[in-house]
């Protein structure tokens, strides 16, 4: 129980973090990247030790993760067009 | 694999005679892990819809004052942490064979999810009377936010509902003792991954539009 304790109180700190980062007046593109990153971790965390991953046998690991990690590589594909449209205006 | 065979994985009773499961789990916690990954694909694709209507737009809006809405997904989040932190304390005096005990942690992470239930249901409410829905932006910007919104957020919630019954009809099956420290295990698994996609939800929909 010590250890979820721990991530438990580290997940808050990364919330509190996220939420001074948010007021930081950062620019969009970093905030966003900073805001990435802490949620990654939050989620990292969670997956290993909370969701017991860390425990279980490296193919549980090995047989979901990268498959989801590669579907979302998939969507990715969709920020140029995202991007050419933010450069449109109506005449 | 048949699933007789994945739930006798541990094999010591069929040892030699059916095949153990590559992953060293039961059936039904595969089948939740399995369900998690499509879950999670589900959500990403919303969030990553999200993140292309929010690129394309030029005007893009941002209503969150820190108070009421910031402080409140704030509470939500340590609330919704919390509930993750009691549900692994059923799960751990599961494995124990304290049932009471088990019930009893089930009943207060089922109580901290309706209590996030609620503050979500408030927050929604409080847009609602200020003229947000899914198709209307009271403050001149793109439509498309409430749709996002209350999109995202509405699928959440409603995994969140889904979470708060399972976990209570759970509680009662374990405490008749119909079902064992496996089951809290896996509904376990499910309220972590609730959990988990808040994590991205609270930064990503609200702080991202925080005034």
């Amino acid at each position: 129980m010590q250890v979820y304790v721990l991530v438990w109180i580290g997940s808050i700190c990364l919330v509190g973090a996220e939420v001074l980062l948010a007021y930081a007046h950062l620019r969009t593109p970093v905030l966003l990247a900073a805001l990435l990153v802490l949620a990654f971790l939050e989620a990292g965390a969670a997956l290993l030790f909370f969701m017991h991953l860390k425990y279980e046998r490296p193919t549980l690991f090995w047989s979901l993760i990268p498959a989801l990690v590669f579907v979302f590589l998939l969507m990715d594909h969709l920020w140029p067009d995202a991007l050419r449209l933010s450069s449109l205006r109506a005449p | 694999m048949a699933d007789s065979a994945m739930t006798a994985q541990a094999g010591t009773a069929h040892a030699g005679v059916l095949e153990h499961s590559p992953f060293g789990i039961r059936t039904p916690k595969l089948a939740m892990w399995l369900f998690i990954m499509a879950d999670a694909a589900t959500f990403g694709a919303i969030l990553f819809a999200y993140g292309y209507l929010r690129v394309g737009a030029v005007n893009w809006t941002r209503p969150f004052a820190f108070f009421p809405s910031i402080l409140n997904g704030i509470v939500m989040t340590v609330v919704l942490l919390t509930s993750s932190l009691t549900m692994l304390t059923a799960v751990v005096a599961a494995q124990r064979g304290r049932v009471a005990t088990c019930v009893r942690w089930m009943g207060v992470t089922a109580l901290l999810g309706a209590a996030f239930a609620a503050l979500h249901l408030r927050e929604w409410f409080k847009m609602f009377h200020e003229g947000w829905s899914p198709s209307t932006n009271p403050l001149g910007g793109p439509a498309q936010f409430g749709a996002t919104f209350f999109g995202i957020t509405g699928l959440h919630l409603l995994h969140v509902t889904c979470g708060v019954i399972a976990i209570l009809v759970i509680a009662l099956l374990v405490r008749r003792g119909r079902l064992t420290a496996a089951a809290v295990e896996t509904t376990g698994l499910y309220w972590h991954f609730v959990d988990l996609v808040w994590m991205f939800v609270f930064p990503l929909v609200y702080l991202m539009n925080a005034r």
